[in-house]
């Protein structure tokens, strides 16, 4: 990748039809203003960014991710198989080598949705992030090693669940505390599945936490995280809600902030998530981001109001306590036994209740993981919700399992299809493309 | 109604004269480009002769005046000052232009952040000097949002500038700011040459004692405007040859087809351009000329390098590229490189010159690569219709690929894609056939005698566009082409509707102004409208609404 002047792909989709209802955050009017920044400083016409049309994502390379209960034609709108296809299309742009970076400035935002998905929660139905990696590993094969550095204000719970078990990702959150802020997640005891133990990285930041606590947690943890783990492209899921005018956050972050950010992370393809101080944030935020990007200056870059304050002497040594924490959980992270983590086997079993806000829905989730020293291991998961209330399966593949596991999957596939207590039984291969779904009544 | 097109070409200067919609009379005389004003009064007095003297008269003139100004930075000294607030540092942008920033800062609603600094703007006296003989530009970031700052320099200026001032929000309500800048320069630094030149005209025609009922400017977007708006908005000259040309095509053609594509091949270079749904396709953001990237409403169209004259390059294994540089006069007319031309010739499929010399020479470059004259000639035009294909292609996919911002457009993306080619120039006749056949499509070649792009500045119509920004909450209404912003009376009951019906008034009103007739049709070109909503409650709407009189050809007969 050039270090100097990088060609920017822009997969620019604001939905300007579009809404989850007429006066909810994720309105048409979102990025209404960041379309009118960007168009009056000609960044759509700057010679090193182009811009690119987006595409509908397939049933195939959806289910190739999820697990979409009673259907997809019941959960999503033809805006969310758009966000997740224009995220693909940012990728491909950058494999194939049209431009340098890409950023999917598109909505709705996905990484509130977790592998198995029952409705919408915290705005999102499907994880363009997570379809966009599977995409990739599709095309490329899978020892592609792919790291996520979420920076939106909310702990990327979807996408932390859908790779959780998964050694080809590493995922790092940035994110407001989860127990000042929805969904309540990403403590830094959460280190992943035991076929990817320490790859799910949480850097909960206290309420208050502005730019330079920011960049702090980046330089100290993330970027030498990054450097320690060599993956082969990285990808920002840039939520803009850490903004200090952020309607629904109590963070501090200025699009100088972000900028710097984008500079010093250097992301191969970035894609939005959330932010909701549509007039005040996100139009700065974006033209900075743009501009970082492309490698462009981006000093002038100012927010109408001003900037805020530095933050408190007392949130920064937070930040530093909590940096050196996640620092030593990634160094130590083979040192620990995964028998005592994960139980002796053959299954680690988890029961989680989730809840789908967006939707108000409850979903009682339990999944077995098959502990193996092959490959990442089969898994099974058993869900109900208050939408779906007859329980389905999923028997899920890793990528490259190992023939004992594909067998016992395959085992436990037929013999769940017979179980007449299952509504559905889904069998998902990520390789062979999409996921298969069975009646089993 | 009679109406005389003149277009000024680079070899060219054509005239036609039109009785309605019937081609009375054609003429032709060379372009001088030491004089360009003489050979063009001398076709204006060629196509005279033809004119039975039984009614008004309308001349319609497509100047390449401000284009060669532009493309030979032959304008005045000018320069810009710009109140660009905070974002994309100016400097970055590498401007060819000196630009004096002032503090000062709109934001994308259009509300003054930061006011005008009195001082500086005392100041400019010292920076700008006298402006005799030169020009300034005065641009801010979301000018077309609200043009006050703009506004307040330029009466600031009125008061001892004494050379020409543009202001930004005058010549485009889109967005862009760099852009603005760009075409504002343009416009300030070619406006004092487009003075002289009417002022040159109006003494010609009282020379010629020509009764002419009106004389009217071709613009880069295919329509004309008056004769003294060109002296307010002359960088809207720019490019207006192609443009007649393309304009020409339209009223030319017998093809029903609603898509289109057009393919001018000249000697050096081929130009394309797409009709959809029966209108030339425009560029997004405006015209493109010597690098500049500018808001002028522009005819899309695609320059190649690549036509009867140009350069062969044939590889070792018998590949043959073609152009992009012109290699001169072909072998079969007397001059010294093979063309595609020669090809043509050789190959009897148009009588060119000496075909022996154009066979002479093939077989000449035949046998270095192991060729009969023969071969080599048929693989020179299949390289030429190859690229020209491909050129063809590459257009449609650029086109499809431009962005679409609604689930709707992404569902169902407009047909672009043309059932029809049409073809002009020398060459056509042999080529345009032959891509027709690649692309699978039916076709037309106008003859060349047609004088296409003269027509064409005769058949084309005004065009006249505005741009309504409505914001309900700020209760404020702008339209940056009129320079005109007011307070809304009732913004609860300003709708989108009511948003069409004000934009179209101020339009015909100023169409009216200009002389336009009231029977011209206004068309709503774009719309959007928002509901704005804050802390769960809607506070308020917020329309855009670009009207226009549409750009028309009338078809005629030749």
């Amino acid at each position: 990748m050039p270090k100097r002047e990088p060609t920017v792909g822009l997969v620019f989709f604001p939905a300007f039809d579009w809404c989850i209802t007429p006066d909810h955050p994720e309105r048409q009017e979102r990025l209404l203003y960041t379309r009118d920044q960007i168009q009056e400083e000609g960044l759509f016409d700057h010679p090193r960014m182009r811009e690119f049309r987006p595409r509908l994502a397939s049933d195939e390379e959806i289910l190739r991710t999820h697990v979409v209960l009673p259907s997809l034609a019941r959960n999503i709108t033809e805006s969310h198989r758009i966000a997740a296809g224009g995220t693909m299309v940012a990728a491909d742009l950058v494999v194939d080598g049209v431009v340098d970076r890409a950023f999917a400035l598109l909505r709705p935002p996905g990484h509130h949705a977790n592998r198995i998905v029952h409705g919408a929660r915290g705005f999102c139905v499907l994880n363009n992030e997570a379809i966009m990696v599977d995409h990739l590993r599709h095309r490329l094969g899978p020892d592609l090693r792919i790291a996520i550095v979420d920076t939106d204000a909310h702990h990327a719970d979807g996408t932390q669940d859908v790779f959780y078990n998964d050694p080809g990702v590493l995922h790092i959150s940035l994110h407001q505390d989860g127990r000042t802020l929805y969904p309540g997640t990403g403590f830094t005891f959460e280190r992943g599945g035991p076929a990817a133990f320490g790859q799910t990285v949480n850097i909960p930041l206290p309420p208050g936490t502005g730019d330079a606590g920011m960049l702090m947690a980046l330089e100290e943890v993330v970027l030498p995280i990054l450097e320690d783990w060599q993956p082969d492209l990285v990808i920002n899921a840039a939520g803009q809600d850490n903004h200090f005018s952020d309607p629904l956050t109590n963070m501090g972050f200025s699009a100088q902030g972000y900028a710097q950010l984008t500079q010093l992370l250097a992301p191969d393809i970035v894609v939005l998530e959330g932010g909701y101080s549509i007039e005040s944030a996100l139009p700065y935020v974006n033209v900075g981001l743009l501009l970082a990007l492309a490698g462009l200056d981006f000093s002038k870059v100012q927010e109408p109001q001003g900037t805020p304050p530095r933050e408190t002497k007392t949130i920064l040594s937070q930040v530093a306590e909590t940096c050196r924490e996640v620092l030593n959980l990634w160094k130590n992270r083979h040192q620990v036994d995964l028998k005592e983590e994960f139980g002796p086997g053959p299954y680690f079993e988890r029961q989680r209740q989730i809840y789908y806000d967006t939707d108000n829905i409850h979903e009682t989730q339990q999944e077995y993981i098959r502990l193996c020293t092959g490959c990442a291991g089969w898994r099974v998961g058993f869900t109900s919700s208050t939408r779906n209330r007859t329980p389905a399966a999923a028997v899920l593949l890793p990528w490259k399992p190992c023939a004992r596991c594909l067998e016992e999957a395959e085992q436990q596939y037929r013999e769940l299809t017979k179980d007449k207590r299952f509504g559905q039984v889904i069998w998902q291969d990520p390789s062979a493309g999409g996921g298969a779904e069975k009646n089993g009544s | 109604m009679y109406t005389i097109g003149i277009d000024v070409g680079g070899t060219h200067t054509d005239a036609a004269l039109l009785r309605d919609s019937q081609v009375a009379a054609l003429a032709k005389v060379p372009t001088d480009h030491g004089d360009l004003f003489a050979s063009t009064r001398q076709a204006l007095e060629e196509i005279w002769r033809a004119y039975p003297g039984d009614g008004p008269v309308r001349l319609h003139l497509s100047t390449t005046l401000s284009t060669n100004a532009v493309v030979e930075g032959r304008g005045v000294p000018t320069q810009v000052v710009a109140v660009p607030g905070p974002g994309v540092n100016l400097e970055s942008l590498k401007l060819p232009f000196t630009i004096h920033e002032l503090k000062g800062y709109i934001d994308h609603r259009g509300r003054e952040v930061a006011p005008l600094d009195p001082v500086e703007l005392a100041g400019l006296r010292e920076v700008l000097g006298s402006g005799e003989g030169e020009a300034v530009a005065v641009v801010g970031k979301f000018s077309q949002r609200n043009p006050s700052q703009e506004q307040k320099i330029g009466a600031e200026l009125e008061k001892w500038y004494r050379g020409t001032i543009t202001l930004g929000h005058r010549l485009s309500g889109r967005a862009n700011f760099p852009r603005r800048m760009i075409t504002a320069y343009l416009n300030a630094s070619v406006a004092q040459q487009q003075l002289e030149f009417m002022a040159m005209w109006q003494r010609v025609l009282q020379d010629l004692k020509i009764p002419l009922a009106d004389v009217l400017i071709l613009k880069a977007d295919g329509g004309t405007m008056t004769l003294e708006e060109s002296g307010q908005r002359p960088v809207e000259t720019i490019l207006s040859g192609p443009a007649a040309s393309t304009m020409g095509v339209q009223a030319l053609t017998s093809r029903q087809e609603a898509n289109y594509l057009i393919v001018d091949i000249g000697g050096t270079t081929t130009d394309l351009a797409v009709v959809v749904e029966g209108n030339v396709l425009y560029e997004r953001d405006g015209a493109v000329i010597a690098g500049y990237r500018t808001l002028v409403p522009a005819v899309l169209s695609r320059s190649l390098g690549l036509g009867g004259d140009s350069e062969l390059h044939c590889a070792d294994d018998g590949t043959i590229t073609i152009g992009p540089r012109r290699a001169g006069v072909p072998i079969c007319l007397g001059g010294e490189k093979l063309t595609p031309t020669d090809a043509v010739s050789a190959l009897e499929l148009a009588a060119v010159g000496s075909r022996t010399k154009a066979v002479d020479a093939l077989k000449e470059a035949g046998t270095k690569v192991g060729l009969s004259w023969r071969e080599l000639a048929e693989r020179i035009v299949a390289a030429l219709i190859r690229q020209l294909h491909g050129a063809v292609e590459g257009l449609y996919r650029e086109l499809e690929g431009m962005p679409l911002y609604t689930v709707k457009e992404v569902l169902n993306p407009p047909e672009l894609r043309p059932q029809a080619v049409v073809g002009l120039g020398a060459p056509a006749p042999v080529f345009i056939p032959k891509l027709a056949e690649v692309m699978g499509l039916p076709y037309e070649v106008l003859p060349f005698s047609a004088g296409a792009n003269a027509i064409g500045a005769a058949a084309a119509a005004a065009t006249l566009s505005i741009t309504l920004h409505a914001d309900t909450e700020l209760a404020r209404l702008t339209i940056p082409e009129l320079g005109r912003q007011e307070e809304m009376e009732r913004p609860l009951f300003f709708d989108l509707a009511k948003a069409r019906r004000f934009a179209e008034e101020r339009l015909r009103e100023m169409a009216a102004a200009r002389g336009f007739g009231a029977s011209e049709e206004i068309y709503i070109v774009e719309e959007e409208s928002f509901p704005m909503v804050r802390g769960f409650r809607t506070v308020g709407q917020r329309h855009m609404v670009r009207a226009q009189l549409r750009p028309q050809v009338r078809r005629v007969r030749g």
